[in-house]
């Protein structure tokens, strides 16, 4: 059993590992964002590289032919989807509502001041509020897609960069490593470090998956209700989906009123809100248990936390690493404590 | 001196010496002893090489097994605790814990370095990677562990049965004296 000595030091290393993790992020932002992505990208492509090996590549060959496919579906993606994209939402920026839309809106801002005014309504535009909201985000994606474009460049260079060494000497990385380990703590560390690889694989693959599966239904979904911008809108629900409370309301809130702003049609917007949640449901009880299982239970408050300190640090990016990062730092822990209480260290 | 270039694509101008050396103890061992070069540098790669100085535990009694070791060179003991009465003792060449390659249940004993030791650590984990990329070498090497510890226990149901006789031996002139007497 292990003591009240042992306990603290445990205690102690939780502290000192979250402490050194915050430092680290902070210290090294750029650096920590383009080495987390790599790693992410490397952990789900992992599989994809040991099936090829099977199949009698070379490790060096199936990560240059993984590399490559990589590399061509950004170019593809770069080429094709991204003009298409910022068209989408500089036409999301600058489009002025439909005038069946200005109307309802006219006549639902009419009905609030009407009677909402002893709440203090009668001073509220709907109208300069939706026009607002509409702006930021806009502005907010073209923030992000061309401002900063050389760092943008920087990073779609790097990760691959990256991930490609960290895919194809990953394994030798890892013996490397444990190789430092002192005699006594090296079977503990060996243990651990593959039961976290496990995990975490696991883990950062469902959460890849699940995002791709929801992004497609979602894109699919407004495709077929006839929502504008469909393209954009269902690549920031699938990315949002990652985000747990928040991600699947903004996404629906975003589509629905696209549609209603468009056309004017309340019961647009209504059913693009049906299909999301109808898509949330079958998102919850089918693909997540299937991709990501329940491996990883990170709680509510922890996720909020998570996602609060990484929209703090790093932005909207920071928000969708966030839980993965959470997710990896809770499987180190919970992993370390239970391999810990294996070995006889008191 | 290898370029970057030829780094990346993990081109080697030269045969590691030591790699040589590894082969030669792996083909000495009855779990490798089939295999073909390639099939041996392919283990080779995820040997575990640790250092071990005389007296040190290299794994304890009752904590989880994760693989096998084989000694390069020195001496280690098979310890049973807490009793401290050593059951056999190894040299160069000999391997030890191969059933912690397939079942993680806790050692049985202690193995202790009596000199200073060089032992190459094969883990189950790496045997399963191994597994997932080469089905063919990874059946290989678990039909090989199977069959030794297969003999091992053909060896103890002997042993078992030549003890249960001897045992009914004692018996037999023990209850015929008793009559007698």
């Amino acid at each position: 059993m292990p003591g009240r000595e042992s306990r603290g030091m445990r205690d102690l290393s939780v502290l000192l590992l979250i402490v050194a993790t915050i430092t680290v992020l902070l210290v090294f932002g750029g650096v920590a964002e383009v080495v987390i992505i790599s790693l992410l990208l490397a952990y789900i492509f992992d599989p994809l590289a040991t099936a090829l090996e099977r199949s009698g590549l070379s490790r060096t060959l199936a990560t240059v032919v993984i590399f490559l496919a990589f590399v061509t579906v950004i170019v593809l993606a770069s080429t094709f989807l991204i003009p298409v994209l910022l068209e989408q939402v500089q036409a999301l920026q600058s489009g002025s509502a439909s005038e069946q839309a200005t109307q309802s809106i006219v006549k639902l801002q009419a009905i609030l001041h009407e009677k909402l005014a002893p709440l203090g309504f009668e001073d509220f535009n709907l109208m300069q509020m939706i026009q607002d909201f509409k702006v930021y985000i806009g502005q907010k994606a073209v923030d992000f897609l061309l401002q900063d474009s050389v760092a943008l460049v920087v990073r779609l260079v790097m990760i691959p960069f990256i991930m490609f060494f960290l895919l194809k000497e990953g394994r030798e990385m890892k013996k490397e490593l444990i190789g430092l380990i002192p005699n006594r703590y090296f079977e503990f560390s060996l243990d651990l470090l593959y039961k976290m690889d496990l995990q975490l694989g696991n883990y950062l693959r469902g959460q890849f998956i699940d995002a791709v599966v929801f992004g497609a239904l979602a894109t699919l979904a407004l495709w077929v209700l006839g929502v504008k911008y469909f393209l954009f809108i269902g690549i920031f629900a699938g990315l949002a989906n990652l985000i747990p409370f928040v991600g699947p309301i903004a996404g629906m809130l975003l589509g629905a009123l696209v549609a209603v702003l468009d056309t004017g049609d309340v019961m647009r917007g209504i059913w693009v809100a049906v299909a999301f949640i109808a898509l949330k449901l079958v998102d919850d009880f089918v693909v997540q248990p299937l991709a990501v299982g329940k491996s990883v239970d990170l709680h509510p408050m922890l996720v909020a936390l998570a996602i609060l300190t990484g929209g703090h640090l790093f932005g909207i990016l920071g928000m969708l690493l966030a839980v993965p990062v959470a997710g990896f730092l809770k499987v180190v822990l919970m992993e370390s404590i239970v391999t810990y209480r294996k070995y006889r260290f008191t | 001196m290898t370029t970057p270039w030829a780094r990346a694509f993990g081109y080697r101008t030269q045969k590691d010496k030591s790699g040589n050396e590894i082969e030669a103890i792996l083909t000495k061992i009855p779990i490798f002893e089939e295999l073909s070069k390639r099939e041996l540098s392919e283990i080779e790669r995820i040997l575990h090489r640790r250092d071990y100085e005389d007296g040190e535990s290299i794994f304890r009694q009752d904590e989880p097994a994760l693989g096998m070791y084989i000694i390069q060179s020195g001496e280690v003991a098979i310890v049973l605790e807490p009793s401290g009465i050593q059951v056999s003792e190894l040299h160069d060449g000999d391997f030890f814990g191969e059933v912690g390659l397939l079942d993680e249940s806790p050692r049985s004993a202690t193995a202790r370095a009596k000199t200073h030791c060089r032992v190459f650590g094969f883990f189950q984990p790496d045997l399963f990677g191994l597994i997932e990329r080469d089905p063919r070498l990874g059946v290989k090497i678990v039909l090989r562990v199977a069959r030794i510890i297969g003999a091992r226990l053909r060896k103890t149901n002997e042993q078992a049965r030549a003890l249960s006789e001897e045992l009914q031996k004692l018996k037999r002139p023990a209850r015929t004296g008793s009559r007698q007497g």
